[in-house]
């Protein structure tokens, strides 16, 4: 039931807080991002990942996405979603620490729906970390079909889910 | 259900970053920690909140108990304790905003085990926050007996503050 190359990427709900650019310390209302709707039309890099603030995740994945958004743009990229098993406050803090500015939606998946929707899930309640997290992975969505879909053997690595590898496939 | 004063404080498996003095902005092995061998024998002050990174949380709950953390020491609290449904590297995170350093032990509970083992956890799937989040709570707990309790009735802060805990102390 895991999500694969040439399916439609799942309808879900998502919250993220949209970054003021005028005001970059103010905590803005929560919008939803719908993933049918707002992806409609689009090419969409969504880039999934096991904890906002953990050590990979901000060392080794994040970062390579922020610096790469303009090539990422460049080869036709409309959107880059980054979302996490971490609730929409925590996602928005973790986009301020690492700079992203509204150059990627920090989107959370606490309710796990999109994990469920995709089966990209990660069981981490061995490390206290909850039952329902998402995965390492990073797909391109264009008009809603998933055109390349990356999901990282090992999740507390960087391998093909890396920016570099998206920008190869876009 | 709910935890109430007289009680045993339930033996459950919570997890946190350590501060380091030497490396402070490494982001060190998360431990684990278990309530029971924790606070044997302690007067530990734990307080709770539905979300690190949230607007009440973050300007109205954390900031006091920052402020008022070595006064709560002088009298008698062996450990002060945040804790809340995110996991440990976000709770890490939002000490280190906070600067708590190794003052307050900023606790995980992102499996959900404390908050159904108090009976002090709430749905919050309908905001987008998943299933099972604590309540905003403040307790004081004397070698494992839980002897103060002040679960916040409504938005905001009155009973969970560290004002409120610190006249019981």
């Amino acid at each position: 039931m895991t999500i694969k190359e040439g399916d439609t990427f799942p309808q879900v709900q998502l919250k993220y807080i949209p970054f003021d650019t005028a005001d970059p310390n103010a905590c803005k209302s929560p919008q939803v991002l719908d993933t049918k709707k707002d992806f409609a039309g689009k090419k969409v890099v969504v880039v999934g990942v096991p904890g906002a603030f953990s050590p990979t995740c901000s060392i080794q994945h994040l970062p390579a996405y922020v610096t790469k958004i303009k090539e990422l743009k460049a080869k036709g990229v409309d959107l880059v979603v980054c979302v996490s098993g971490n609730d929409f406050f925590v996602m928005s803090a973790w986009g301020k620490s690492e700079n992203v500015k509204d150059n990627i939606i920090m989107a959370g998946d606490a309710n796990g729906e999109l994990g469920r929707a995709t089966g990209l899930t990660l069981d981490l309640a061995k490390m206290g970390m909850g039952s329902v997290r998402l995965t390492r992975f990073a797909a391109i969505v264009d008009n809603g079909k998933v055109t390349h879909l990356a999901v990282e053997p090992d999740p507390t690595d960087v391998t093909v889910t890396g920016a570099d590898n998206i920008l190869s496939a876009l | 259900m709910a935890i109430k004063v007289g009680d045993v404080f339930p033996d459950t498996v919570l997890t946190y970053v350590p501060y380091d003095a030497k490396n402070p902005d490494a982001c060190g092995l998360p431990q684990q920690l278990k309530t029971h061998e924790a606070f044997k024998g302690k007067k530990v002050v734990l307080f709770a909140v539905p979300g690190a990174f949230t607007p009440t949380c973050s300007e109205e709950h954390m900031p006091d108990y920052v402020k008022q953390v070595d006064s709560m020491k002088s009298k008698g609290a062996d450990l002060v304790a945040c804790v809340a449904s995110n996991d440990q590297f976000v709770m890490y995170a939002w000490g280190k905003q906070y600067n708590v350093k190794d003052n307050i032990m900023m606790l995980s509970d992102a499996n959900g085990d404390l908050g159904t083992a108090l009976g002090l956890a709430q749905d919050g799937t309908a905001r987008r926050m998943g299933p099972i989040r604590l309540k905003r709570f403040a307790m004081i707990i004397d070698n494992l007996k839980v002897i103060y309790i002040g679960v916040e009735p409504a938005p905001g802060v009155t009973v969970s503050g560290a004002s409120a805990v610190l006249a019981k102390l």
